[in-house]
């Protein structure tokens, strides 16, 4: 083939390239017309991979439809709409991506610790990010983002951070932390172990107190430390209702089998679970502070003095704080 | 000569002189005649567990170590099996060869029709890869639409939560009954397996129910796990094949979560046994489980890993 014909065959492969690659996009462009698919990236926008099938929408208690049972926790952290869509690559390989809108940046916030693990590896995506074997879960504003792969081989993982690194620009807002994480002490905190509750389906989850509502948790953190032990901290209206609810868990925790050796103590109480973990449970203000594996009363009370200066810190009443 | 009675032609003539409310807890034994007392065995195994990677030998194994199909599946039958289509997420549904395998099984052992029962879209089977296999394996898809008139509703005499159930029509014209769960985390309840899988038989807004706890304690969990135990007072699978090999112990039962690989099958027909083995897998007891614990409590089954016969290979 001489130069001139192997000129024309390149441009004409490359027209085509052009015009496939535009109409992938088009195609795509077509559906994204507002609401959430606006956030969904275009096949065009992630290297290699595209959209597959029409995305699912899912507002409200409609949720139920999509994952059945799993709907629960969360709409205990306030849930709005989802939109789920798969993209798949030439080489087979899949991804599912789901952007979660909850009702508020604490929602937000609070479904994304649910569901992250404490072994993952933080990725600099959205407010905080972290990746785990096949998976991927990050929160920005009031959205959760989270991205499944079918397989751990390294172009899935680069394709899910990939349509992640995507999704994240696409939102807008930046979003707040509950004001609770800065009670929990510094020292020896894991980081990634941290929590945050809204109601008792998500503490369920993490420490099965009781399957009922002793506690009436409506705000909540947990944050696990080397030392072995795990501080749960409950914000109320008041030290009046925080010194109630303390009461009736006291109850619960007094009449209930699976606890043993129940002391109260001046403002507070102790038992031991069914493992033999040293629990101390106290009210300060308008808290309720919760040390669960501590060697003793008196280990416990010196893990909370850091939270109670914390929370004797505090100033306002303000929920949310700003990122850095 | 006593004419064997067929589960379907005795519901219909309970229904017709409505006993089937009073006589309940009977239905549950005549519904599948396929389950006929077993002989006593040269060895009783109550659970049996096979490990490795090839699904689909493992599950012939494991049935094999009961006695083989042919003692839950009669020749000519109509068989329901309900395997967990619920999400496509690894780890989060029973795995196709495992399926397979006990399509295939049934088939050998001469069952006249095998059906793979649902209320999911055909789209939950796609995903998953279990609609290509129900193809190939010449088995049947039915997918039941979320229309109440598609349930029959049963009373459930001794319900303690759950007074009455609303449960797939389609399931009663069948002999045998399969039940295929996967054993994972549930955020709801921490465990689901054998008992919990039955939900899907039973009529969406209920299982609404199941989840919505009474006005006083939305979202209590007891609620939960009394009304899955309240559910298998009227519904008793003839065999229970679990898969265990890959499964999310996080962020159950839709996952993503962290998975474990047990890569066990697991079988048996003691619903609260085999559920009290599964969560094992994951460092808890079956006596840790509200739901295990009320089917004990109830009588559905042994909850001591100590007082069944367990063969492993």
């Amino acid at each position: 083939m001489n130069s001139k014909a192997k000129n024309l065959v390149i441009s004409a492969t490359m027209f085509s390239s052009c015009l496939l690659f535009f109409s992938v996009c088009s195609q795509d462009s077509g559906g994204l017309q507002g609401g959430l698919s606006r956030y969904l990236p275009q096949s065009c926008e992630v290297g290699g991979w595209i959209r597959n099938d029409i995305p699912q929408e899912y507002k409200g208690e409609d949720l139920y439809l999509y994952i059945n049972g799993g709907a629960e926790i969360y709409h205990e952290y306030g849930f709005k709409e989802i939109i789920e869509q798969d993209y798949i690559n030439a080489n087979g390989k899949s991804i599912s991506l789901e952007i979660f809108e909850m009702e508020n940046d604490e929602a937000a916030y609070g479904i994304y610790t649910f569901k992250r693990s404490s072994e993952g590896k933080r990725l600099a995506l959205g407010n905080e990010g972290q990746i785990e074997d096949y998976y991927l879960n990050f929160w920005k504003g009031n959205f959760l983002v989270t991205l499944t792969g079918f397989d751990e081989e390294e172009e899935t993982v680069e394709g899910l951070v990939m349509i992640a690194k995507s999704v994240d620009a696409k939102i807008e807002s930046k979003g707040k932390i509950p004001s609770l994480l800065s009670l929990l002490a510094d020292e020896g905190l894991m980081k990634l172990s941290i929590k945050y509750f809204k109601g008792n389906l998500g503490l369920y989850n993490s420490y099965r107190f009781f399957t009922k509502d002793v506690f009436g948790l409506r705000d909540g953190i947990k944050g696990s430390y080397k030392g072995g032990f795990e501080v749960f901290i409950f914000k109320y209206k008041d030290s009046k209702e925080s010194h109630k609810r303390l009461q009736e868990a006291s109850r619960s925790f007094r009449e209930s089998p699976r606890y043993k050796n129940f002391r109260p103590v001046d403002e507070a109480f102790q038992v031991i679970d069914s493992n033999d973990r040293f629990i101390f449970i106290k009210s300060f203000q308008k808290y309720i502070l919760v040390v669960l594996g501590a060697r003793s009363r008196s280990a416990a009370k010196e893990i909370l003095d850091s939270t109670q200066e914390n929370i004797s810190r505090e100033k306002g009443d303000s929920p949310l704080r700003t990122l850095p | 000569m006593t004419k064997k009675i067929r589960r379907r032609d005795f519901l219909e003539k309970s229904a017709k002189i409505g006993l089937s409310a009073a006589f309940g807890w009977r239905l549950t034994s005549s519904f599948f005649p396929g389950s006929m007392p077993h002989d006593s065995e040269k060895e009783k195994v109550d659970i049996a567990v096979v490990t490795g990677s090839d699904y689909l030998k493992n599950t012939e194994k494991a049935i094999k170590i009961l006695g083989g199909i042919d003692k839950f599946v009669p020749k000519n039958s109509s068989v329901a099996i309900l395997p967990n289509t619920q999400g496509k997420h690894p780890g989060t549904y029973t795995k196709p060869e495992i399926v397979r395998a006990v399509i295939r099984m049934c088939r050998e052992a001469g069952a006249k029709e095998i059906n793979c029962l649902s209320w999911l879209s055909r789209k939950y089977w796609d995903a998953t890869g279990l609609g290509k296999v129900v193809e190939e394996e010449g088995a049947n898809l039915k997918i039941v639409a979320r229309d109440e008139s598609l349930f029959k509703t049963i009373a459930i005499p001794k319900g303690k939560t759950l007074k009455e159930a609303k449960v797939m029509r389609e399931l009663f014209n069948n002999d045998v009954f399969i039940d295929m769960p996967i054993t994972k985390d549930h955020a709801g309840n921490k465990f689901t397996g054998t008992m919990k899988n039955l939900m899907g038989l039973n009529f969406p807004k209920i299982n609404r129910f199941f989840h919505s706890g009474d006005a006083e304690q939305p979202d209590d969990i007891e609620h939960l796990d009394q009304c899955i135990a309240d559910l298998n007072k009227i519904i008793k699978p003839d065999l229970c094949v679990v898969d265990a090999t890959e499964l999310i112990t996080t962020n159950g039962p839709f996952g993503p979560g962290k998975l474990v690989k047990p890569q066990k099958i697991v079988a048996g027909v003691d619903r609260v046994a085999i559920d009290a083995y599964c969560c094992t897998l994951w460092g808890m007891e079956g006596k840790d489980i509200i739901m295990i614990k009320r089917g004990y409590e109830h009588g559905l089954g042994e909850i001591d890993l100590n007082k069944v016969k367990i063969k492993e290979a």
